[in-house]
């Protein structure tokens, strides 16, 4: 009995640490780098393109945000769409770079949310469908095209991608093609990379992409070009765009979503490190953006039954 | 019935109970492989060249300084959620198995003939959270608790308490009652009667288990990367969303690491403890002598004070904000998260049944596929078996012969340990890279990380062999094969079988995380309602998971019973 009463100290020692913490992690302080003075301005971000950039990407950005805004700025990693906008919504994150569809639902969950910028590529934005050679499908001339790829199998890329998914099953719908006319159920390869290597492969004989990431893997020589070609782009349409929560004014001032903008605005491909910002991102300039520009993605959303 | 008169024992019937069983696991197994077998053409030979960039890589991992330092803060970070989440969920379900155990209703309301009924109530109600991924519970924490590492450590502490209560309550259900219905007769009040009987002797067991959930805490916070908390997970997603193989590799050995180094702790340390295997299913078997660990082993001690320092240090480099537990504004978005569900709503009710099935059918599979395979891989990844001197090892004893029994040894350890370090999703591209998409690729991902853990815990139970029956045989000069069949077998396999009903459950569970096959089932659907925010119908397709694990958890408990 004597040994068994001693185990039981010992679970009981084991145990105690944790209700011995628990009360003094949360007198500590939240936020480590700042002091109690100022709330820093958390952005968040999508992964969509080159993820493992973003460490670097946010770095820069935060800094370059820290000394026009002269608040401090944290970059907090979200790689889920739906925790993004969840994150959004509750306030957690003031300023997100969101894609099309995401940003619609994000500002739907947050009243007085504002699209601020875009990239100058974001504003004419456009998918392509790719094809594997074996599958012997002619590239297509124009969207009525598309019905040739019934009986196909498809891959998107993640469920809530705009270029990856929700337009290019939009353009399918309008050419009359539904997502029961393809062979098996839709693939969802959670990624533009993802989508190229399996369509590659032969998994998938047809998959949608982004044509900006498209592009680049090409040019980068990672596309085995005698397996896989594209076999149409899809008209244009509006994507990225930054969305800044109207919490933030209560921080920070009512014109802080004004200062914000012209921050981003404000980066300058002649300035060397600001440059190196606007290539991380893939873009030569920020431009801006209104919430209106994003109706038609809003109708898509709900006719796809993205958005409730 | 050792105290009745001799009979004569019946011959078994031609079909009886355990053969029963394996005809419905035949069959089972049959059904859902013509669920895969509609589509003509499995195997995609075009992708070969894709898997071999993939397991290329391998040779290459990403070593650069900067990946380095970013790799192994991510691996301490892992190390100190998993540390976390397995202390609550500990905490939760040691009051939990309490709660759902039979015997502690027996002991606290002797007169009302209520006890089963109330435990296994209870029992149902712990099935609700385990059914639930990790996942969605990482999700549904952050639309309460917003962006804190707290929602990471909820996410795996709550459906993990769940799986400890359930796993905690059979262990104490199954453990001698005589001692403390000796001390509940003399009067002894029930709380502490517990504590001088139950728990004393179910707690090697208890601690072993907590080593087991330690190790799939680190997995699971491995797969968990999703919510802004950083570690192997996000950098694994981040990775694996542009295919970067070589800094993959860095961090699969990273978990390598970190899941070799708690596996081989929690070995060593339940070895100086003289507890059984860490996963002691099916024990209806009067607890065996073994040899205990003197009291105070310095080892022991040392081992001890080091996990009790980690624990703290866990806490503090977590710096989880628990005032959000009970602040304000949790309740409130609370309330929005129970407007936004409620009323549920019954569109996708129709679509529902076969999508059931198709999990279903995917985790028979790949439970099919860990099983047979954890079977195979078990005994020469088990110490005692084919390497020298082991119990089936040759008479060779050349040195040619013992370098390679030890190399076949080390080669199947560390296949298996890649196989379960390495995340589902993973496995999953990587299958779907050879595979037609359908539910096989998904089976094949599942199959290959849960016969890693099996593998591993099968080769504990033929580790764990009592010794004396096989070398009797032996010393009788029966054949190595025949010693097999009728020696090792027998004393073994219920225990696979065991083990292999209790991961089935896991499996229909991780059917969500490998949406990307093109056919995710009810995993799928769950995702798309997950993005599209469509809370009411998702909470259908919750309902239809743990509808699911109703059923798993039924046929698993009836079959288990049924090999005893």
């Amino acid at each position: 009995m004597v040994y068994c009463a001693k185990k039981l100290l010992i679970i009981a020692t084991l145990l105690l640490p944790i209700v011995a913490c628990a009360p003094n992690r949360s007198a500590a302080p939240t936020g480590e780098t700042t002091g109690e003075a100022q709330q820093p301005l958390v952005t968040g971000a999508i992964p969509d393109q080159d993820p493992e950039k973003l460490q670097r990407l946010y770095g820069k950005l935060s800094e370059y945000l820290e000394q026009e805004l002269g608040v401090p700025v944290e970059y907090k990693p979200v790689t889920d769409y739906a925790a993004a906008v969840t994150a959004f919504k509750v306030g957690d994150l003031g300023l997100v770079w969101f894609g099309g569809l995401t940003g619609v639902q994000a500002r739907l969950q947050v009243p007085g949310a504002e699209a601020i910028a875009q990239r100058d590529i974001d504003a004419n934005f456009h998918s392509v469908f790719i094809a594997n050679k074996k599958a012997g499908i002619q590239p297509l001339t124009d969207i009525n095209g598309l019905q040739s790829l019934k009986g196909r199998t498809i891959t998107f890329g993640s469920e809530s991608s705009t270029s990856g998914r929700l337009m290019p099953q939009y353009f399918l719908q309008q050419a009359g093609v539904k997502l029961e006319d393809f062979k098996g159920q839709p693939g969802f390869s959670q990624s533009h990379d993802a989508t190229i290597k399996l369509v590659e492969a032969g998994t998938y004989e047809v998959g949608a992409l982004n044509e900006q990431v498209w592009k680049s893997r090409v040019a980068a020589g990672e596309v085995d070009l005698n397996q896989v070609d594209v076999i149409w782009r899809t008209p244009a349409y509006y994507d990225y765009h930054w969305v800044i929560n109207p919490a933030v004014t209560e921080h920070y001032g009512a014109d802080f979503v004004e200062k914000v903008q012209a921050a981003l605005l404000k980066l300058d491909p002649n300035v060397p490190e600001q440059k190196e910002i606007l290539e991380l991102f893939g873009a030569s300039k920020f431009i801006a953006t209104e919430n209106g520009n994003y109706q038609q993605i809003e109708a898509i959303g709900r006719q796809i039954g993205k958005i409730k | 019935m050792d105290n009745k008169p001799l009979q004569t024992v019946p011959r078994p019937a031609w079909l009886h109970q355990r053969l029963r069983w394996a005809l419905i696991a035949l069959i089972a197994i049959a059904v859902s492989l013509c669920a895969v077998g509609l589509q003509p053409a499995i195997f995609n030979w075009n992708g070969l060249g894709q898997l071999w960039r993939f397991l290329a890589a391998s040779g290459q991992p990403d070593l650069s300084a900067e990946f380095l330092a970013v790799v192994l803060r991510a691996a301490l970070t892992t190390l100190a959620y998993a540390v976390c989440s397995t202390c609550l969920s500990l905490l939760i379900g040691a009051v939990g198995g309490l709660l759902a155990s039979e015997v502690w209703w027996l002991a606290v309301l002797p007169h009302q003939n209520l006890h089963r009924s109330i435990s296994s109530t209870i029992r149902m109600i712990l099935a609700i959270p385990r059914a639930i991924h990790e996942l969605i519970w990482g999700l549904f924490f952050v639309n309460i608790l917003g962006l804190d590492p707290l929602v990471a450590i909820l996410a795996i502490a709550i459906p993990y308490g769940a799986i400890v209560a359930k796993v905690f309550s059979e262990l104490l259900d199954e453990t001698p009652r005589q001692p403390l219905f000796a001390l509940l007769n003399s009067g002894v009040p029930a709380a502490n009667a517990f504590i001088y009987s139950l728990i004393p002797q179910a707690f090697l067991n208890f601690v072993s288990y907590a080593f087991y959930r330690f190790e799939c805490s680190i997995r699971s916070a491995a797969v968990l990367g999703i919510i802004g908390a950083g570690g192997l997970g996000y950098e694994i997603l981040l990775s694996l969303q542009s295919l970067r193989y070589h800094q993959l590799w860095t961090l699969f050995l990273a978990l390598f690491v970190l899941n070799g180094a708690v596996d081989w702790g929690s070995a060593w340390l339940r070895h100086r403890l003289g507890s059984p295997t860490r996963l002691d299913l099916n024990l209806r078997r009067p607890t065996r002598s073994r040899k205990q660990s003197k009291p105070g082993d310095p080892l022991v001690l040392g081992a001890g004070i080091g996990l009790l320092a980690l624990i703290p240090f866990s806490f503090w480099y977590v710096a989880a904000d628990w005032t959000k537990l009970w602040s304000p504004r949790t309740a409130t978005l609370l309330a929005e998260v129970g407007q936004a569900i409620w009323p549920p709503r019954l569109e996708t009710l129709p679509q529902l049944g076969p999508l059931l099935l198709q999990t279903l059918a995917m985790s028979i599979l790949a439970i099919a596929i860990a099983g047979m395979g954890g079977v195979l891989l078990a005994f020469p990844a088990a110490r005692n078996f084919w390497s020298p001197n082991g119990l089936l090892a040759g008479h060779t004893t050349s040195g040619l012969g013992r370098i390679w029994a030890w190399t076949r040894l080390l080669l199947t350890r560390a296949f298996l340990l890649m196989a379960r370090a390495i995340p589902a999703p993973i496995w999953a591209l990587v299958a779907l890279f050879v595979l037609f998409p359908g539910i096989l690729p998904g089976a094949v991902a599942l199959g290959i990380h849960n016969l890693g853990i099996l593998g591993r815990l099968m080769a504990e139970v033929v580790e764990d062999l009592d010794p004396r029956p096989v070398v009797a045989l032996k010393a009788q000069g029966v054949t190595a094969p025949l010693l097999f069949l009728y020696g090792v077998l027998p004393l073994t396999l219920t225990r696979f079988l065991a083990y292999i009903l209790y991961r089935w459950e896991v499996c229909t569970r991780e059917t969500v995380i490998v949406g990307l096959v093109g056919a995710g089932g009810l995993g799928r659907l769950l995702t798309e309602q997950l993005s599209s925010f469509d809370y009411q119908n998702l909470l259908v397709t919750l309902a239809g998971f743990v509808v699911l694990t109703f059923v798993v958890d039924w046929i698993s408990g009836t079959a288990r019973r049924a090999l005893r």
